[in-house]
């Protein structure tokens, strides 16, 4: 096939809208359109971005469920009720490690590349690649809530309330360690090396925690360890919401904890983007 | 005469110990297309990403479109299109929203997007594809839709980076037309490329670059003069008339080489009236030439000469 050009039409035709760059608002929202088309549009995807926590709070909910007759055992809580906000936790985690992934494969596949020769500002595409996994996040968290609620008969004391608020405490830690999880992705070479470490760090961060088992159940070295885990305070926390109990200071602990690594996230990030060409 | 609108001084650029470009200096006028021929490695592809400020240069200083490339990069970036070596074009969109996607980046409204997608898309050829995800493009609808998205601001200057590697020929030609097109409409280009026949096509001026240096720069007609050798080539028929031809070739002082298989005389000269010469010495020795004729040197000649070395990942495409 011969492709005719008309050279009026390549660079003729209003000329004289000159087109230099949009503002920060467009970029951002331009580009969270873009990163966010797959995460509703494509069936595939959401299916198995659903199907894992389900597979997982089917697993726990039948594998441990004992645990809710040992002595360190909260009095009168279900195991699934037990349960379900740690697997909020978990999800939000697991999508967050996944905003590192889809930033390697971005970075692999060229269309990041012709960003970074246009006059786009790199904290636009990061920040957009935050929000779709906002987006992703907000979905998968609500199906897990949902579906709990009617397959596995959650129906923790906190009512509906006080579990929406476990899931919005879930979405924000995992959007705040998203950020780390994306600083990682632009300063380590290959979707490999950065899949490996997001997956190691995710399971020290959700079972060297009080995801699955009260804390005081855990070995002594893993409790060192779960005691600082912030995934600890946060699923603490979600508890207290969910179950209606009025502990509240791991609630604000957890914030302040996403607030900072948020802030060092965004930082490393900004700067790992930056640097991506420069060691080509 | 104005400033032009890509010149680089004195650009070295290291990675750790590697040098990849030793001192290179480059300057192309407004509208004309400088032609960056090398082999892979050569430092053409870096060179480029320093121009286009992706990655900046160890030492030298570059002005692109009148901005410095590096404190002005996001004025730069707001004037020139960029095609790389591999197609960047999201997978997952369709044709056409990858380029009201750019164009909504470089600040076009959404009407005004959509009209200059719908616009290229029909320029080069996609239009029928417009709503497929681009993964399901042919190689070269993918370097079209590519080089369609670097045009969609209307840059000043244009950096195509290989823009036929690993093409078809059909699609090779095709996208040969385009850019041809672009060089009448008076684009600025710089065009990097490991085939001599595509430079001597597309560009004003040739610039050969090996090993991180300029080895040699001007019009492809200026660069065959200066390195390549005019040749006349006789074929004989008869074993015997070669060795005859040659002593009578050597005696008027001239120094053919000789290919015994095909019984040629390979006779370098100065210009075609050497010609004459050629002719009286063979008749002189009643030797009958089966086939006489006089060859211009080729750009592959001139690359060979200047990088001294052979081709070892591509064979060369001869130009005619």
């Amino acid at each position: 096939m011969v492709t005719t050009v008309r050279p009026s039409v390549v660079h003729g035709e209003d000329t004289d809208i000159a087109w230099r760059g949009s503002g920060l608002g467009t970029q951002i929202l331009v580009l969270s359109g873009r990163a966010l088309r797959p995460v509703f549009l494509d069936p595939g995807r959401i299916f198995y971005s659903v199907l894992q926590p389900m597979v997982l709070l089917l697993l726990f909910s039948q594998v441990f469920s004992s645990i809710a007759e040992t002595p360190a055992f909260p009095d009168n809580v279900s195991y699934v009720d037990f349960l379900v906000p740690a697997i909020l936790f978990t999800t939000a985690t697991t999508v967050a490690t996944q905003a590192g992934v889809s930033m390697t494969s971005g970075l692999k596949n060229g269309v990041l590349a012709r960003l970074r020769s246009m006059p786009v500002k790199p904290v636009s595409v990061l920040i957009a690649r935050s929000i779709a996994d906002l987006g992703r996040g907000a979905m998968e968290l609500t199906v897990v809530l949902v579906l709990a609620a009617l397959v596995f008969g959650y129906d923790p004391a906190g009512g509906v309330l006080g579990s929406v608020a476990a899931l919005l405490l879930a979405l924000a830690t995992g959007w705040s360690l998203g950020w780390i999880f994306l600083a990682m992705a632009t300063w380590l070479r290959g979707s490999e090396n950065v899949q490996a470490l997001s997956i190691l760090v995710m399971i020290v961060l959700q079972f060297a925690s009080s995801a699955f088992v009260p804390v005081e159940a855990l070995p002594g070295y893993i409790q060192a360890i779960a005691q600082v885990n912030p995934i600890s305070y946060g699923i603490t926390g979600a508890r207290d919401l969910a179950l209606g109990n009025s502990g509240g200071s791991a609630v604000a602990i957890t914030l302040l904890i996403c607030a900072c690594v948020t802030v060092a996230g965004v930082s490393l990030a900004v700067r790992g983007f930056v640097r991506v060409g420069r060691r080509a | 005469m104005t400033e032009p609108m890509i010149e680089a001084v004195g650009i070295t650029k290291s990675f750790g110990k590697v040098t990849a470009l030793d001192g290179v200096d480059i300057s192309v006028p407004r509208g004309s297309v400088l032609g960056l021929l090398g082999h892979n490695g050569a430092g053409k592809t870096t060179l480029v990403n320093i121009l286009t400020t992706m990655i900046p240069m160890t030492t030298g200083t570059a002005r692109v479109a009148g901005f410095d490339v590096g404190r002005d990069a996001e004025n730069v970036r707001r004037r020139i299109g960029l095609t790389g070596q591999f197609a960047s074009v999201d997978e997952d969109l369709s044709g056409f929203q990858n380029l009201v996607l750019i164009a909504r980046l470089l600040g076009a409204s959404r009407a005004q997007a959509r009209r200059r997608a719908t616009d290229l898309l029909d320029i080069f050829g996609i239009a029928d594809a417009a709503v497929r995800k681009a993964k399901t493009y042919s190689g070269g609808m993918r370097r079209r839709l590519d080089l369609a998205a670097c045009l969609v601001g209307r840059p000043d200057v244009v950096f195509l980076d290989e823009p036929t590697t690993g093409l078809d020929p059909t699609s090779r030609m095709a996208m040969w037309e385009i850019v041809r097109t672009l060089v009448d409409d008076g684009t600025t280009m710089l065009l990097t490329t490991q085939y001599l026949d595509e430079a001597d096509r597309l560009a004003d001026i040739i610039t050969v670059l090996a090993q991180g240096k300029i080895v040699a720069a001007g019009a492809a007609s200026k660069l065959k003069a200066e390195v390549g050798q005019l040749t006349v080539t006789v074929r004989l028929d008869a074993p015997g008339d070669v060795a005859a031809a040659e002593i009578a070739l050597r005696g008027a002082g001239m120094t053919p080489t000789h290919d015994e298989n095909r019984h040629l005389l390979i006779i370098p000269v100065a210009s075609a009236r050497s010609m004459t010469a050629v002719v009286r010495a063979l008749d002189e020795a009643r030797v009958e030439p089966a086939e006489l004729s006089l060859t211009e040197p080729t750009l592959d000649d001139v690359y060979l000469a200047l990088t001294e070395q052979t081709l070892i990942s591509e064979p060369s495409v001869r130009s005619a």
